[in-house]
């Protein structure tokens, strides 16, 4: 079978817009966290939010932009990144055989809140000709292909919180069962709107806007964390055979060497540990590693109240013993809740610090609970000579997703 | 103001470009429009004239002359112009 190996990685992710940048301010821990102007939620109570600093006009002329979702732009830019970052060059045959396997939560959110903002607000009924094609979930992976000429399976995948971790964990699949050579995997997603920060407000999974300083709102496994932080953004990796990457002399970041997918069917918004503890298993055992081999990992670590009590207790079961010698991690302290893209962004994370030795910590970690006892690396990096690393990612529905990367030469 | 004036200041908006470079007697698919982008443009052009342009009416439409043409015929034949 073959091995499926990582050659690029784009990003675009509140804190930095280069792999390197963003993965510097994780190390550094310096969070993309703010508080919300009054021209994105004028409600009373302050919310914060991770942001991108983005400006469309450094890619795109205006007209060109204006076909794209926010969402999408950020899957073009980091899209782009990652085709560059591999030198990924395509004849007519190969591109046949070059895929793009993207995740996303709820798509063209903007285009679609702005459509109905419209719509209801002037009662004209009208609506901009454009906006199913832009709103459509599957227009970020449609664009890839188009702008890059990739004409193998294109497919765009929505399982929530966990939507691009399934989406590199099925590009991972694809490629072991000979359905393409090279894909595009990743996701985006950009909801920081009105509108879905009333709703996620409304089911009161929003952190609370912390009163001596907003960016450290979002404080993982900590005793007084208060809840998610919703971010934006995506991130991009070429996933390709080990074969054709060593053929053309490719720079391989990692291996990844295991996918587990599992559903809890508890409950829709109620995270489970049955269903998370059988991905992380799925995800060894395709791996075909003991637990004790992992290092590190890249937890869900969301911050809500419930959702890093059952993580911790899921990787207690999955891990045995083991799991009091993990380093684990939430970076979502510093970059949010990135919903559809955070699965990818976090395996990218996971494999920048195996590739560099460098764990970012589980930032604004002072007041441990009781409940989360694992080795969080709270608020600061450490450094270790990595094999091994995991991704969590869980999303609502009870979709779990998990993945495994190692260097690529000790896998021989 | 002239209803060319105004088609090519928004196709120049929306399509890129130079309003005085907009070829008025261009094959409209030659100036990069396709069937979506030529919608996105009968819609700005309902807003800025605010009325609506039938779809029978641009049916026969190749260039944005012709479209001025229509334009220009539609709003003689909008009593009154309601605003949208």
């Amino acid at each position: 079978m073959p091995r499926v190996v990582v050659t690029g990685m784009g990003v675009v992710a509140p804190g930095g817009q280069t792999v390197s940048d963003f993965f510097a301010g994780l190390v550094a821990a310096r969070s993309g966290i703010r508080q919300i102007g009054p021209d994105v939620f004028p409600g009373s109570s302050p919310l914060v939010a991770a942001q991108v600093n983005f400006d469309p006009a450094a890619y795109w002329p205006a007209h060109q932009s204006a076909q794209f979702d926010r969402a999408t732009q950020f899957a073009l830019v980091a899209a782009g990144q990652a085709i560059a970052d591999a030198a990924l060059v395509l004849d007519a045959e190969e591109s046949m055989r070059a895929a793009v396997y993207w995740g996303t939560g709820l798509g063209g959110a903007t285009t679609i809140e702005d459509s109905y903002r419209h719509l209801f607000a002037t009662e004209t009924g009208r609506v901009r000709p454009s906006a199913v094609v832009l709103g459509m979930n599957n227009a970020a992976a449609a664009h890839i292909s188009i702008a890059h000429g990739l004409r193998g399976p294109l497919l765009n995948i929505s399982t929530a919180c966990s939507s691009s971790a399934a989406s590199v964990g099925e590009a991972y699949r694809a490629i072991q069962a000979g359905h393409a050579e090279v894909i595009v995997a990743g996701g985006s997603e950009a909801l920081v709107t009105y509108g879905n920060l009333c709703a996620w407000d409304a089911m009161r999974a929003l952190a609370h806007a912390d009163p001596v300083d907003p960016s450290r709102s979002c404080k993982p496994f900590s005793a007084d964390r208060t809840g998610l932080v919703l971010g934006e953004g995506a991130a991009a990796l070429i996933l390709e055979s080990s074969e054709r990457a060593e053929r053309r002399g490719a720079r391989i970041y990692a291996e990844i060497a295991g996918y587990g997918n599992a559903s809890d069917a508890v409950g829709i918004s109620k995270p489970d540990a049955g269903g998370q503890v059988r991905a992380i298993r799925l995800a060894l055992a395709n791996a075909e590693l003991p637990a004790d081999a992992v290092q590190y990992v890249n937890a869900h670590g969301t911050a809500t109240q419930v959702g890093d009590i059952v993580e911790t207790s899921a990787i207690k079961s999955a891990f045995g013993e083991h799991a009091g010698n993990l380093w684990v991690s939430s970076t979502k302290a510093l970059h949010g809740h990135l919903m559809g893209a955070t699965g990818a962004l976090e395996l990218l994370i996971s494999i920048v610090a195996l590739e560099r030795g460098v764990v970012p910590p589980t930032a604004h970690l002072d007041r441990p609970d009781p409940q989360c006892d694992l080795d969080y690396v709270p608020n600061d990096a450490r450094e270790m000579r990595l094999r091994i690393v995991m991704s969590n990612s869980f999303g609502f529905g009870g979709m779990n997703a998990v993945l495994i990367a190692r260097r690529y030469r000790d896998g021989q | 103001m002239d209803t060319l004036v105004v088609i090519k200041e928004l196709a120049a908006k929306q399509f890129g470009g130079d309003p005085d470079s907009v070829d008025a007697d261009a094959p409209v698919d030659q100036l990069g429009i396709d069937s979506l982008g030529f919608l996105e443009f009968l819609f700005e052009l309902e807003d800025r004239f605010g009325f609506p342009i039938p779809q029978d009416a641009v049916a026969g439409v190749r260039t944005l002359r012709d479209l001025g043409a229509v334009i220009d015929s539609l709003r003689e034949s909008a009593t009154p112009p309601t605003p949208i």
